[in-house]
Parts: structure tokens; sequence; C-alpha cells
């Protein structure tokens, strides 16, 4: 038997942060592929520590909810679940591990559908259009911003925006100086984030002025979409990731 | 160093779902497990509702295992729930499960990983995680809790663990040679490791300590003790009163903090009261 595993953060504090996982996971059971379907989380139960104890299958697949590469996918991660590598013997059970999922091949597409979501419908003025990709970033790990970067210039590479342009939270450019000085008249801000959250619900509507999906300010409209983690289409990605995997045996690469 | 998590079997799972759905049938009125009540149900079905809800004839229906999710997300009042084992699961809904893999699905979402881990205790096979070892593995944000002193774990253990906010069973010490002074819990589910809100809970109590060794007033209070009293005089004063969210431990008026504060600031300022 076969089993899937989707690993989030989870919060303590609020709902949205697991939504997406189990919601993916949903999508997944109904695609078929595999005879379980399990989540779990850091934050919340079960926790990744004893998740693999509920776990029938022996041959299973743990796909990390993550954006970036860094600390939770390289350290937290295979240490709560005992991990060794890239496949792990664990009693009956051999246990593969991917990477995030912002680092994928198809990450790209999963932004584009996100945007393609959000203009639907909408109207965009004459001029330059920009799109702004919006990670969390943070100065103590260089890779958390690399994932935006892979993924800025994967959109770049096949055209179709003026500009394609990088900003983050915590970490230079910032998002409300990248939003007020980027040269376009329609600005497509797009948070390259796992969940919904106090980030996508509050912190950045109020530090950036956003009144909904549609924001016009002077000759300039910014649309602010929803974060790529909550796409439908991530299960996809994560479906992929875990396939990617098959046929790993122990000691190979990742 | 870090400990490596419980190896497990491939039919751990299964093994376990198969003693679960037999100590349910084996009852006739069905089992208690924490606050769901496990009825048997004619062919090989099973239904599910909350222990006070045994009587109730209006309770809603649902017939879909992972609608377990849902009904354990929420508390009575609309509050998320971050722990699953608190005393505060919703009423109203009676859940009608088909077979021992709805039984299973349905009490890994009400109590994720719970039946496994009351069936390896009945075994006697449920490995345990002390305090120090988990904390040995702890990074990033929660390395502190290496530091939370013994006397520190016992509080936080009494503040966070006991029934009146967790119904499982306590099993992990201190260390191997420290146990918790505490009620344990008279639940069913075991608890083979301190779990990520008392880790969280353990980062904050570190957090008093600190202060107790630096910032103490003229009479001996600390700068958050002094915040938590004045927060909650002022809050019974406007008739404010209600607790913060469960995981929200920087708050004063966060229920185990308070509890913890019962256990330390309490004694400081009133040493004949007792603990209450």
């Amino acid at each position: 038997m076969k089993a899937l595993v989707i690993v989030g953060h989870g919060s303590h504090l609020n709902e949205d942060s697991s939504l997406p996982v189990y919601e993916h996971a949903e999508r997944i059971r109904e695609t078929g592929g595999y005879d379980e379907v399990v989540e779990c989380f850091w934050k919340e139960e079960p926790s990744m520590r004893h998740v693999l104890e509920t776990v029938e299958s022996d041959e299973v697949y743990v796909v990390p909810a993550f954006i970036s590469e860094g600390y939770f996918t390289q350290q937290v991660i295979p240490r709560e679940f005992g991990l060794e590598g890239p496949v792990t013997k664990k009693g009956s059970k051999t246990v593969h591990y991917a990477g995030p999922l912002g680092t994928f091949e198809k990450m790209a597409d999963v932004i584009l559908e996100r945007i393609e979501d959000l203009m639907r419908d909408k109207d965009v003025s004459e001029g330059r259009t920009a799109l702004v990709l919006l990670g969390h970033g943070t100065a103590m790990n260089k890779n958390s911003s690399g994932v935006i970067y892979l993924n800025a210039e994967r959109i770049r590479a096949r055209g179709g925006y003026d500009l394609v342009v990088e900003a983050f939270l915590d970490q230079d450019p910032e998002v409300g100086e990248v939003v007020g000085s980027v040269e376009a008249e329609n600005v497509i801000l797009i948070p390259v984030f796992i969940a919904e959250g106090w980030h996508t619900r509050e912190t950045i509507p109020e530090d950036l002025g956003l009144t909904g999906e549609v924001t016009r300010r002077g000759d300039r409209t910014i649309f602010y979409g929803a974060p790529v983690g909550t796409h439908p289409s991530m299960a996809g990605l994560i479906a992929a990731r875990a396939r990617e995997l098959e046929g790993q045996v122990v000691g190979s690469a990742s | 160093m870090s400990e490596a998590p419980p190896e497990t079997s491939g039919n751990l799972a299964v093994e376990s779902r198969a003693a679960f759905a037999a100590w349910v049938r084996e009852a006739p009125g069905g089992r208690r497990f924490a606050q769901v009540l496990i009825r048997r149900q004619a062919p090989d079905g099973y239904v599910l509702c909350h222990v006070d809800d045994a009587g109730a004839d209006d309770l809603k229906v649902y017939e879909d295992p992972r609608a377990a999710r849902e009904l354990s997300k929420l508390t009575e009042k609309g509050e998320y729930r971050p722990l699953k084992s608190s005393p505060n699961l919703r009423r109203g809904w009676q859940l009608r499960v088909p077979d021992d893999g709805g039984l299973a699905t349905a009490m890994n979402y009400l109590y994720p990983a719970a039946v496994v881990h009351w069936h390896l205790y009945r075994e006697d096979r449920l490995e345990i995680t002390h305090y120090r070892q988990n904390a040995a593995r702890q990074s990033g944000i929660y390395k502190r809790v290496q530091r939370l002193s013994d006397k520190g774990v016992q509080n936080a253990a009494r503040a966070c663990c006991e029934d009146a906010v967790c119904l499982k069973k306590t099993l992990w010490d201190v260390d191997e040679q420290l146990p918790l002074e505490m009620s344990r819990g008279e639940g069913e589910i075991p608890c083979p490791e301190p779990c990520s809100i008392f880790v969280s809970f353990a980062r904050q109590v570190r957090l008093f300590e600190r202060e107790e060794k630096r910032d103490l007033d003229e009479i001996g209070l600390s700068r958050s003790e002094k915040e938590d009293l004045t927060t909650l005089v002022r809050a019974a004063a406007t008739g404010e009163m209600g607790f913060t969210r469960e995981a929200e431990f920087e708050e004063p008026l966060n229920e185990r903090r308070l509890r913890y504060r019962n256990l330390t600031l309490v004694p400081k300022i009133a040493p004949e009261a007792g603990e209450g």
C-alpha cells in the first residue's frame, strides 16, 4: 500500500493555516493514486513525530506543504520524522521525502493560474503591467528568498508581463517600496505563501493601504491575489512532487 | 542530540484500529473515550457523539467519517481548538460511521494518533519521550526551552496538562530520574511526549524564569506578573473578563498562563493562601 503524507506548518492560533493542507489532501484522495492520504503538522495534531504510527502503508511519500527550502524542510521536518535522507527505512516502512513545493518546476504554473483567477473579469488600465511576487523572506536564511527569485525568473522567461519583480516582508526589497515605485500602471501582487493568515489578511493590506482585490490609487491599479498555496491546483503540484519520488531507493541522491 | 521518533511496524495502524473496534464492540453501552461516546450500530457501524449528548435526540447527524475534522475544529463558542484533547469538544452532533475503518478515520480527526497510543499503552509498548529528551531536539525560537528549570517544567506541566485543560494522561516526566508531581489525568488517551502546545508554553515559562533572575521590583514581583495582575483586575472591574485564545500564552488572560500564576504568583503574594 502507498500513503501520501502532507506536512503543514499549522498554527496554535488560527484555523486558516492548516486548511489548504486538508483541502489539497481531500482533492488528492478524490483523484486517487494513494491508498491513504494523511495530514500532519508542526504546530497541530497529528504531529510529524507520531503520524507514521497511524499510517497503514509501507510505502510512504512525505511532501512538505512549504514554499521554500530552509529551516523547516531541511532541519525540522527530517528531524521530527527521523529521516536520514531522501529515502529512509523505518521498520517495515520506506519513507520517501520530497523537497519544498516552491522550487518544483510546476510552481510557476500554479502562480500563473492564481493570476488568471485574480484577473478574470477585471478592468486593466492601459499601460504597463507589472507582476510582483511577494515572499516572506528573512534576513536569517538566504534560501527563503531564493524560491521567489527562481519563480520570478521562470515567469520572466515565459513573457507576458512588462515587468516581473520580487518583493518581501522581512527583507529588501521591501514590498511597500516595490509596489510604490514599480513603473507600471497595473500592479499584480501575488503572495507566494502557503496559506491565508495574519500577513495576507492583515499586515499586507494594511501596510499597502489595499481595499480588496482591486485598489485604485492615482494612475495606478493594484490587484491583490490570494496566496498561491490555497489554489486548488496546488494539490496537483503536491501529487506530482510525490510521484517524482517513486522508484527512489535507500541511499539514492535527492 | 536528537532522538528518533518511535519505530512503527507496518501493521500497527491496522492492529490498533482492530483492537479499538473490538474494545468498543464488547461494551454493550458503548465506550467513552475522552469526550466522545462510541456505540456500536448494527451491522458493522458505530455511532459517535459527545458524552454529554448520550441521551439527546435532536443531534445533527453526519455520515462522513471525515466530518469529524470540522466537528473537532471549533469550540461551542466558535473558537479554534489547537489541542484536540482539551475538554472543549462541542456538542450537538452525531456521527455515524459504517465500519472499523470509518471509526479509525473519525477518531484520528477527533483525537489524532490517540487510538494507536491507547493500543500501545494497553500492550505496554508505548515509547515515552521525557521532557529533557524532547527539549534537547528543539531549535530556533524553541531552543530556549532547554534551559527551563526542573521546577519550571513541573509548574508548566501542572498548568498546561492537568485534566482541567487537557484530557490526556501525562506519561512523560522531567527526565527518567525526575517524575512529574501532578495529577496525571484519568483519561483514556496516553500522552507519551510533550506536545507542541506544551513546548510553546514551556518557552513562555522560561521567559518568566529569566525575569525572576533580574527584573524583580522591591516586593519581588516581575514585570509580567504585574502586567497580568493589572490586566486581570481591569478586566474584572470592567466586566470584560474572558480568556484569550487557548495557546496565546503571551497574553495575560490566557487560561494556562493564569493557572501557572496561581501556582507561582499567588504563593508569592499570599503564602498563607496555599494553592487554590
